[in-house]
């Protein structure tokens, strides 16, 4: 069946941008995640997906980012976590 | 996950210390490979060897670019969070930038941006109880037709926009007549014009006569890029694109806001693409009015 005006986009994140120091890439998925969620109307356990968006190799000095680092730092369990690709 | 009733409310989350915490170049290192024996590296030599050969193919060049760079630069200046509004790009300014990557000059290819994006995905009937005006994903389509650019038939296209913007326009029930504005992922400014290109807005290499008259600007008819895109908002992958339509058919631009403040059609329909590889992998949405 046409996936055709089933879905919608209900909340958009945005946070600091451009030359931004001293702030690791996790605390960027972080803010954009809770402003998505604020501008939503939603609360965080309403989030019950969560897609983190193209992989890339982690900045010097920090982890590699992961779907379940951001989910676990959010205060969330949602109940499907993916890994794009790069 | 949505369909299959898993999920209610998906999250879609990227960010990125790409500027001052060095992501990016980590990234563009581990693009490089066994082409770096011919001057490939990262990936503004792949784009670069695209936008030569369809120089060659079909008769484009920087005269169609700077059409496009400037055009953004000019949407950037309205908004307030570009990174780039407050610096003009004229034409002279666009042929005095240093050249990168021949064809490319510094000013045709995308910011590197620290920041983050998000947006939250959910059903129709639930997005009609929700604080924002609703913004429906009428129809998408994607076409991942190789893995690097070495192995693609077709270097200067048809890309994977071809397929994947006829079948969103499908999709969607609509055409190209009916869409107000588009949001296309621009890494560079050539993969603006092969996008428009490939869904159909003009024929190989004419490009450069649609875009004359600031077709794509405040006050044009086909208004491309609203917030500056990457080359002048920020980067942040699909994710730049996506939002401004989102936000665009919300009409919560502020100065830039599509309708009679910036003399162009009030949207009802905006064609966003995302775009992955050297052109190798593309994602056309129609997004709608709710």
């Amino acid at each position: 069946m046409s996936l055709k005006d089933k879905y919608a986009i209900v909340g958009v994140g945005y946070t600091p941008q451009g030359k931004v120091p001293d702030r690791t890439s996790l605390s960027f998925h972080l803010e954009a995640t809770a402003n998505a969620i604020k501008d939503a109307g939603l609360k965080k356990e309403d989030i019950d997906g969560l897609i983190a968006y193209r992989h890339f190799p982690p900045c010097p000095g920090e982890p590699d980012v992961t779907p379940q680092h951001i989910a676990q730092h959010l205060g969330i369990e949602p109940s499907y976590l993916s890994q794009d690709a790069n | 996950m949505l369909d299959a009733g898993i999920c209610n409310y998906v999250v879609i989350t990227y960010g990125h210390s790409a500027l001052w915490g060095g992501g990016m170049a980590q990234m563009l290192f581990q693009m490089t490979r066994n082409e770096a024996a011919f001057g490939h590296f990262g990936a503004v030599g792949g784009y670069a060897l695209a936008a030569r050969r369809a120089m060659h193919e079909f008769g484009t060049g920087p005269g169609t670019w700077q059409r496009i760079a400037s055009g953004q630069r000019k949407w950037a200046a309205l908004n307030p969070i570009s990174v780039m509004g407050k610096k003009p790009l004229a034409e002279e300014d666009y042929f005095k930038a240093p050249m990168a990557a021949d064809p490319f000059r510094l000013v045709d290819i995308c910011l590197v941006s620290d920041g983050g994006r998000a947006i939250i995905v959910t059903s129709a009937e639930r997005a009609r109880d929700l604080r924002q005006p609703a913004v429906l994903i009428s129809g998408m389509g994607q076409q991942n037709p190789s893995r690097e650019i070495g192995q693609a038939r077709y270097m200067a296209g048809p890309t994977g926009a071809k397929k994947a913007g006829k079948e969103a326009l499908q999709m969607a029930d609509v055409s190209l007549k009916d869409v107000d504005a588009c949001q296309i992922y621009d890494c560079f400014s050539y993969t603006v014009e092969i996008t428009l290109q490939d869904y159909g807005f003009f024929g190989p290499g004419e490009g450069g006569d649609w875009l004359k008259g600031g077709t794509i600007e405040p006050g044009g008819s086909m208004p491309v890029n609203t917030s500056g895109g990457q080359l002048s908002e920020a980067y942040f992958m699909g994710l730049t694109p996506i939002a401004e339509a989102v936000m665009q058919l919300r009409g919560q631009c502020g100065d830039r806001q599509l309708g009679p403040q910036t003399q162009t059609k009030p949207p009802e329909v905006i064609l966003a693409s995302d775009n992955g590889g050297i052109l190798q992998s593309h994602a056309c949405f129609v997004l709608k009015k709710g």
